[in-house]
């Protein structure tokens, strides 16, 4: 606790300071970058430590900190458990990484903005997302949570001359408050049942279980906003693209985590849910994750695509939540366990994965000065690094063996399993649609990823021009380095990972995870690592074999075959759209997908077109018409705002009077 | 125990391409010709680990490396199969997981490689298989489940090592709905030819065969190779499904399992001879009967199980 004192005292004086030296950009950024470096050493050392403890026996430990002094509405009082714990590590890995990426890439930034005001913010929003993972207090967290989101939306808003970053930033806006208003609702109640707004006397409460499901319904859609649940994610594919890439990784790998930790959060306090709110869970997990993916195929914006896969990894995560609340709703402890743990591995995998590859898409966009993947291709001989990286992060993000992907994903494949062997009927349906989703992602996300990186690293250049591209310097290939490394480690050692998520899992499920049921998931995981090994052996033998059979011969380099074409350009290869076209042809009813063409006139027709499209549903036919509709509403009541102060004052004159009638009545 | 190892790799790694010369044999007999012989594919393979290769410009080293990647990536899926009764090197609750995305880690390699051409036929041939193979994943995972769950067990030998002796006794429709999903998804997987064809890669509607047009000389051996290796373990995993006989004489086992296998690439060699190609669009209908094959089987089990 101590040391993530001192890292929040850190971030706390230099941000006010870069706020008084903004006018310079250089000293900003220089302070900037030390501190983020000091301040995340310190608050990393904190996290590592307390999942280092080794938990023999109940109560678990709780590290806490009040401050006694009462500010108006409750005390400052946190602490941090092993959860918490779990997710300031992720937290601080991803904003060193993304930091010292944003320092990087606004070095060359030459517009308008204060970049050293962008610097302030970024650390203030660090640590009100720090208060929000340690706060124990619902008026602490809920004034953290609100600060959050304020402070996110002037970091997404950072390119604000655009009109679609403005709208960008006011739909999130808009959405994550209808989010706080679920949230205060939920605290309120908790609060009135336990009568003190501290967790630890919520957790001491009892909730009677209609209450119980009322307050997951108003959590899941509170914390849903922000994780980005199908029906509410409409603000996720807006913002990313709108907000610069460093931001962006902040957003998609921390901050929709932040919405999983509350919705843990809340699982510990309530404790005991009716059946219905995990069988609402698992299906909400399924949509978000397979609709999430078959949008994600549909779109030619690079980090529109990667945002909407941040959707169906919030679905798969949100799997193993579901199974682990449909194990303890069952009282069968270990299919919790496992559900839990699959679902905190996930959430770090995606954290690292994520943060790579909108760093990377970031570098993309830096060098191409676009977003839109029709017009790349071929950039792998340019940007060597960039290309390498955001390799590493679509073979993990597509759940493949040797990186840390395949880790998380058979942890939830497991859960499922393990679910399917313990349950009862609906049990056994209910995770068996999760396992066929699960699957179809696995494909789908083959089918995504490869169109990611095929399009725009492989191939030839498809805008038919030659093009120079410079690759990256130290500072922005760093940080995404570092995270790859991870996904690496992950993949190939991940005991320490899983061991800190049982940590996490037993602060959620408030009990002690058996030693045999933790060896009967890692061992299997190292057992994971010895076939790759032999894998690698075989491939160390092939290309021996290959080395020494064509020894003597010359390689021939030619061009590409063009099946006896003469005339082919680069305008020609497969494009993004045509490569997913089949895919999306088969899901057509459910996306909407359409194809629009003009067909050539005449013989020597001059020009023709064709588009494709998809349809986000949620957007276009569930909130778009709501709005409107709220919209012709409130148009109608307009007479009451006549903009006369004296009428206003009349109108509360009236209220007071019905709440006097009321009260005596 | 060793040695059943050893006999167990051995088997893995050098019965592959026999399958190819007998499927090739049976379509030869359809056909009325005497074919080539048994031992063809292993020729063509010395052959073609012997040439050199040509190399596009446009591509990158992705586009070597895959063939080897993939390759070793189904010879490492090799190792947690059963073959003959024999136990296999490595067995873990969960590796029935690992199993298939090894598959899908050689496919996506593959995939990349065609898309490192930058040929639109290669990129044509990449999205339909990676299209394919998603359907094709989803029927195999829940082929798998049914069998996890009929068993009991997680892993591959739990399952097909006595694991489902006493299933088609209790519940035989439901493995024989198994059996037929199963079945499809091996066709599918690898592109046999209701759905690909393997003997020809110039017209549009290939689909693998399409991908592989730029690898030449040792890299397209290592493809070939893998693919038999592929065909290999999924008509292994149909006969240990089919087949769960087991005597404690070792030898006796390996005798039934080469009938069995050789009887099941007979069998793929008759539906090649007397199927035509189905038309692409048709494709995806036989993806989502295999999976509701195993949906059936899956309901049976549960109303049977409770």
């Amino acid at each position: 606790m101590f040391f993530l004192l001192i890292s929040l005292f850190i971030f706390i004086i230099s941000s006010a300071l870069i706020f008084i030296l903004c006018r310079s950009k250089k000293i900003s950024a220089c302070l900037f970058l030390w501190s983020l470096v000091t301040a995340c050493g310190f608050g990393l050392w904190s996290a590592a430590s307390v999942l280092c403890q080794k938990v023999t026996s109940l109560p678990l430990t709780n590290v806490e900190f009040r401050l006694t002094s009462h500010l108006p509405l409750g005390e400052f009082f946190i602490g941090i458990d092993a959860l918490s714990a779990f997710f300031l590590l992720l937290l601080f890995i991803v904003s060193l990484a993304a930091g010292i990426y944003g320092y990087g890439y606004l070095r060359e930034y030459e517009g308008p903005r204060n970049v050293g005001a962008h610097f302030a913010l970024y650390h203030l929003l660090v640590i009100v997302m720090v208060l929000v993972l340690v706060a124990r207090n619902a008026i602490l967290f809920l004034a953290a949570w609100e600060l959050m989101t304020i402070i996110s939306y002037f970091l997404i808003t950072f390119y604000n001359e655009s009109e679609a970053v403005r709208k960008a930033g006011f739909i999130y806006l808009v959405a994550a408050h209808l989010g706080v208003f679920c949230l205060a609702l939920m605290f309120l109640i908790m609060g009135a049942q336990a009568g003190s707004m501290n967790f630890d006397q919520m957790t001491a409460t009892r909730f009677p279980l209609g209450l119980a499901g009322f307050l997951f319904v108003l959590a899941f859609v509170g914390f849903g906003i922000k994780a980005g649940f199908m029906p509410f994610h409409i603000w996720l594919p807006r913002a990313h693209p709108a907000a610069p890439s460093h931001i962006s990784a902040l957003l998609s790998a921390v901050l929709i985590k932040i919405g999983i930790y509350g919705l843990m959060r809340m699982i510990i306090i309530v404790k005991d849910f009716p059946l219905w709110c995990a069988v609402g869970l698992l299906i909400m997990a399924v949509i978000s994750a397979v609709g999430g993916m078959l949008y994600a195929l549909g779109q030619g914006e690079i980090k529109k695509l990667l945002a909407y896969s941040s959707i169906e990894n919030i679905g798969i995560i949100s799997l193993g939540l579901g199974v682990g609340m449909m194990g303890h709703v069952y009282h069968q402890d270990a299919v919790a366990f496992i559900g839990y743990t699959a679902a905190l591995v996930h959430a770090f995998n995606h954290a690292m994965f994520k943060g790579l590859l909108f760093l990377s898409a970031g570098s993309v966009i830096r060098s191409t000065h676009t977003g839109d993947m029709e017009s790349m291709g071929g950039l792998f001989k340019w940007l060597p690094w960039t290309g390498h990286l955001f390799l590493i992060g679509s073979l993990t993000i597509c759940g493949l063996p040797l990186f840390s992907g395949f880790i998380s994903e058979w942890l939830v494949f497991r859960a499922l399993l393990e679910g399917i062997f313990h349950l009862d009927i609906l049990g056994i349906i209910l995770l068996s649609l999760g396992i066929v989703a699960l699957s179809l992602i696995g494909g789908l996300a083959a089918l995504c990823f490869a169109k990611a990186f095929g399009v725009i690293f492989l191939g030839e250049n498809r805008s038919g021009q030659e093009h120079h591209y410079n690759e990256d310097d130290l500072m922005m290939r760093g940080p995404m380095i570092l995270l790859a490394a991870i996904c690496l480690w992950v993949g190939l050692f991940p005991s320490n990972i899983v061991d800190a998520a049982f940590q996490g899992t037993q602060a959620i499920t408030g009990m002690l995870v058996p030693e045999a049921l933790k060896a009967a998931i890692i061992i299997p995981l190292l057992l994971v690592t010895r076939v790759l090994l032999f894998g690698g052996s075989i491939f160390v033998v092939l290309a021996l074999l290959r080395k020494f059979s064509t020894q003597g011969y010359q390689i021939h380099l030619s061009e590409t075959w063009r099946c006896g074409y003469a005339k082919i350009t680069s305008r020609m290869q497969y494009t993004a759209s045509s490569f997913t076209q089949p895919m999306l042809k088969i899901f057509r009813t459910i996306l909407f997908f359409k194809v629009e063409t003009v067909r050539p006139k005449g013989y020597f027709p001059a020009e023709t077109k064709l588009s494709s499209s998809v349809k986000d549903v949620s957007q276009d036919l569930l909130f778009r018409p709501l709005f409107y509709g709220i919209k012709r509403f409130s148009r109608k009541l307009k007479w009451i705002q006549s903009g006369h102060t004296q009428t206003y004052i009349l109108y509360i004159l009236f209220l007071l009077v019905i709440l006097l009638i009321w009260k005596l009545c | 125990m060793n040695i059943f190892l050893l006999l167990h790799v051995l088997i893995l790694f050098i019965f592959p391409p026999l399958l190819l010369g007998i499927i090739g044999k049976t379509k030869a007999f359809f056909a009325g010709r005497i074919g080539p012989p048994l031992l063809q594919p292993y020729f063509d393979l010395y052959k073609l680990l012997h040439k050199a290769s040509v190399y596009s410009v446009t591509t990158h080293w992705i586009f070597r490396a895959a063939p080897m990647i993939s390759t070793a990536a189904i010879l490492s899926a090799g190792i947690l199969m059963p073959i003959a009764n024999l136990r296999p090197p490595v067995q873990f609750g969960g590796d029935i997981i690992l199993f298939v995305y090894l598959f899908a880690l050689a496919r996506f390699v593959i995939i990349l490689a065609a898309l490192d051409t930058g040929s639109s036929f290669e990129g044509m041939g990449a999205s339909r298989e990676a299209t394919f193979g998603a359907f094709s994943e989803i029927a195999m995972f829940f082929n798998l489940t049914i069998l996890a769950l009929l068993s009991r067990k997680l892993s591959l030998s739990g399952i097909f090592l006595g694991g489902l002796s006493s299933s088609w006794v209790l519940v035989g429709p439901v493995l024989i709905l198994v059996v037929v999903s199963f079945f499809l998804v091996l066709l599918v997987e690898n592109s046999r030819i209701p759905i690909d064809d393997p003997d020809t890669h110039l017209e549009l509607t290939m689909i693998h065969e399409v991908m592989v047009l730029d690898h030449s000389g040792v890299d397209l051996c290592y493809i070939l190779y893998g693919n038999a290796v592929k065909l290999f373990l999924f008509s292994t995993m149909l006969v240990s499904i089919i087949f769960t006989f087991r005597s404690p004489d070792i030898f006796l086992n390996l005798v039934l399992f080469i009938l069995e296998i050789v009887g099941l690439a007979i069998l793929i060699g008759v539906v090649e001879s007397t199927m035509a190609r189905l038309r692409l669009n048709k494709v995806p209908y036989l993806l989502f009967s295999a999976f509701i094959f195993s949906i059936i089987g899956f309901i049976v089990i549960l109303v049977r199980g409770h």
